[in-house]
């Protein structure tokens, strides 16, 4: 939902603020959009409702509601700098005192999930709502294995979906994460990620988070996993190592509120072959990238999963945080170029997929062995703090 | 007869002491005389180098000097203006990234152009001193200005060839090519292979030999691989892509033709 013209000056909003609530729409199909807008109605007065979207919308239709025009631009999967840019600008312009952003698919959702999101940044109750999708059980797995453990051991937020496309933003929460755009913006890369729940919990802003039922994920275009993964990855990983000041410090998990649904799947669990083979072929061939990367305890771990056959396939959690926090560490000393380590991150992202099919195929309920992969991220976390401030000198 | 008889003996014994006298000291005189002379042109010439070789010396001293400075001051105002975090914001997560902080490489880089300096202003002061204190031609010091080129070709492509190794082993790895470090290891060595070439020709080595067999060498190299892959393995070649084809439909994002959002149980990484 990349909108184009990103504003390379972030002007204050105006005051006095008005009742309205700004939504920032992504492109969709017209009968989409009348249903979203009718979502909206059913919950807020359509006088107060101001609709920013690069659709067109038929003004007898919807009288009452204020349509704000946007540029069309290419459809993106997930928002980006330039949409939180364009929602604070135009939040200012037309005098709104919260913002609800919604992307593509946004249809789906329920009026209910909109009201919730909408409602609880209205009353200035919650900075950030965050929606918690209930997805298929084999859906979400890069969020599963590494946003939503990463996110909740270093940023103490239960959000489940870090990366969530769907976002009640109150005033000062779009604020800041416009000024956190606005660097990418300014070189031109309108179209990178932000993290807006680790944002929020550094600005120590209320996050509240919402179960909005199933909803229509958009997928990216490029259908290769490796650019995506690479590319998410390296923008969560970037995004920690400039807020390394705030997780170093222990911080309390909230308690939780909402445990999204067990999802026991129905049909056959996937063949796993072809991941195990990603996984042995680069064991084969990448141990000299990865020696420069893992301490000898995963490699050793490695060594051992290398070995197991494809029915007992069961990669530790405890590996697997270990192995996340040693790339993050290399991320962050540069060991090998980036996009080299991030590449060399993907075969073992697979095995762990492969081995979190096995685990939910015997009988384990994917949510729970997700939230036993964040607790283990959790507890592994002194070990990153020890080998991020002392990398050379901690190696076990 | 008796005074033919004295003439004859007289002249007997003066015919055969005649002919060689050897002289010691002055063989000795003349051999001294050589040898001094050599180390005196010997000490000469090293006089006349010696200034230049010392202006030489103080240059790059002084400069390396100036270079340890300058890096430490630059190292401190980066750090102080958080130099790197404003250029990772700014950058965003940019496919290319140096091994080292953006701020180490600037003060490294400071530092090593400072050295670079010295280098270039001490030997033209060498040169200048020499050109003016001796009489022989120099063939060295062109030597010299062409080895430092052929030291940094052979760095870059060291690095060149290691990075782009890299970065073919870990594509491939990811495309699930069984033949990954071949392929890696093939780039490496044709990256080596021109780099050695490079060099050598920048030395003026070798002359047209080394191009000849750098074409051979390379061309070879090219023509086994092209051949292996279009008629040795054309079968491996063929399985491998038709596996590769499988396996990115496995990995992709969202299975082909699969709805990408129904209830299902199709795998989806985001």
């Amino acid at each position: 939902m990349a909108t184009a013209d990103s504003i390379s000056n972030i002007s204050a909003p105006s005051t006095p603020r008005g009742p309205g609530l700004l939504v920032l729409l992504a492109t969709m199909p017209p009968e989409q959009l009348e249903g979203v807008l009718a979502s909206l109605t059913s919950f807020y007065p359509a006088e107060g409702l101001i609709v920013a979207t690069a659709d067109v919308v038929p003004t007898d239709s919807w009288p009452n509601i204020r349509i704000v025009p946007i540029p069309a631009t290419a459809a993106s999967w997930t928002l980006t700098a330039a949409d939180f840019l364009n929602a604070y600008q135009l939040a200012g312009e037309h005098d709104a005192h919260a913002i609800l952003v919604l992307g593509p698919g946004a249809a789906s959702l329920r009026p209910s999930a909109l009201r919730d999101l909408s409602n609880t940044v209205i009353d200035a109750t919650t900075d950030l709502a965050i929606p918690c999708y209930d997805l298929p059980p084999r859906a979400g797995l890069v969020n599963s294995a590494i946003l939503y453990p990463l996110t909740r051991a270093l940023f103490a937020s239960r959000a489940r979906f870090p990366l969530a496309i769907d976002l009640g933003l109150s005033l000062r929460m779009a604020e800041r994460l416009a000024i956190a755009s606005q660097c990418s913006t300014a070189v031109n890369q309108g179209a990178a990620l932000l993290w807006p729940t680790s944002e929020a919990a550094v600005a120590g802003f209320a996050i509240n988070e919402f179960p909005v039922g199933r909803r229509e994920i958009p997928q990216p275009a490029e259908p290769d996993i490796n650019a995506i993964l690479a590319s998410v990855t390296g923008s969560l990983f970037a995004d920690i190592d400039a807020k390394a000041s705030f997780w170093q410090r222990p911080r309390q998990l909230p308690p939780v509120r909402y445990s999204p649904p067990q999802a026991a799947s129905a049909d056959a669990a996937p063949d796993i072959g072809p991941m195990l083979d990603a996984f042995h072929l680069a064991y084969a061939n990448l141990q000299e990238i990865w020696s420069l990367v893992l301490p000898p305890n995963s490699l050793l771990g490695l060594k051992r999963l290398s070995a197991t056959d494809a029915a007992s396939f069961r990669m530790p959690d405890g590996l697997w945080a270990r192995i996340v926090f040693d790339f993050l560490l290399a991320y962050r000393v540069r060991t090998i170029n980036r996009g080299h380590l991030l590449g060399a991150l993907i075969p073992l992202y697979l095995a762990w997929v492969a081995s979190h099919f096995n685990i939910t195929a015997s009988g384990t309920d994917p949510q729970r062995h997700i939230e036993a992969v964040a607790a283990t991220f959790e507890a592994e976390k002194p070990y990153l703090v020890s080998r991020w401030r002392w990398p050379d000198r901690f190696n076990p | 007869m008796q005074n033919v008889l004295a003439i004859m003996l007289q002249t007997i014994p003066d015919k055969t002491a005649q002919p060689v006298y050897i002289d010691n000291a002055s063989i000795w005189r003349h051999m001294s005389d050589a040898l001094h002379q050599s180390l005196y042109r010997v000490l000469t010439l090293l006089i006349a180098v010696l200034p230049g070789l010392l202006a030489f010396f103080v240059a790059l001293t002084v400069f390396t000097l100036i270079g340890m400075a300058v890096s430490a001051l630059l190292r401190r105002a980066l750090t102080i203006a958080k130099f790197d975090d404003h250029l990772t914001r700014n950058r965003g997560n940019a496919d290319w990234a140096p091994a080292t902080s953006p701020t180490a490489i600037v003060a490294r880089a400071s530092f090593w152009a400072f050295v670079l300096l010295g280098l270039i202003i001490g030997v033209s002061a060498f040169d200048a001193s020499y050109a003016t204190a001796a009489t022989l031609p120099i063939s060295l010091l062109p030597y010299l200005t062409h080895a430092v080129g052929a030291i940094f070709l052979l760095i870059a492509g060291t690095l060149i060839a290691r990075f782009l190794a890299r970065s073919v082993l870990i594509g491939a790895v990811n495309a699930q090519l069984q033949y990954a470090r071949f392929l890696s290891l093939g780039v490496k060595w044709l990256v080596l292979v021109l780099t050695a070439a490079m060099v050598l020709d920048h030395l003026e080595v070798g002359g047209v030999v080394v191009e000849l067999a750098f074409g051979i060498l390379f061309g070879g190299i090219v023509l086994t691989l092209s051949l292996a892959i279009g008629l040795g393995s054309r079968d491996l070649v063929s399985r491998s892509l038709e596996s590769h084809v499988e396996r990115t439909s496995e990995h992709s994002v969202v299975p082909p033709n699969s709805p990408a959002n129904v209830p299902g149980d199709s795998v989806r990484h985001f």
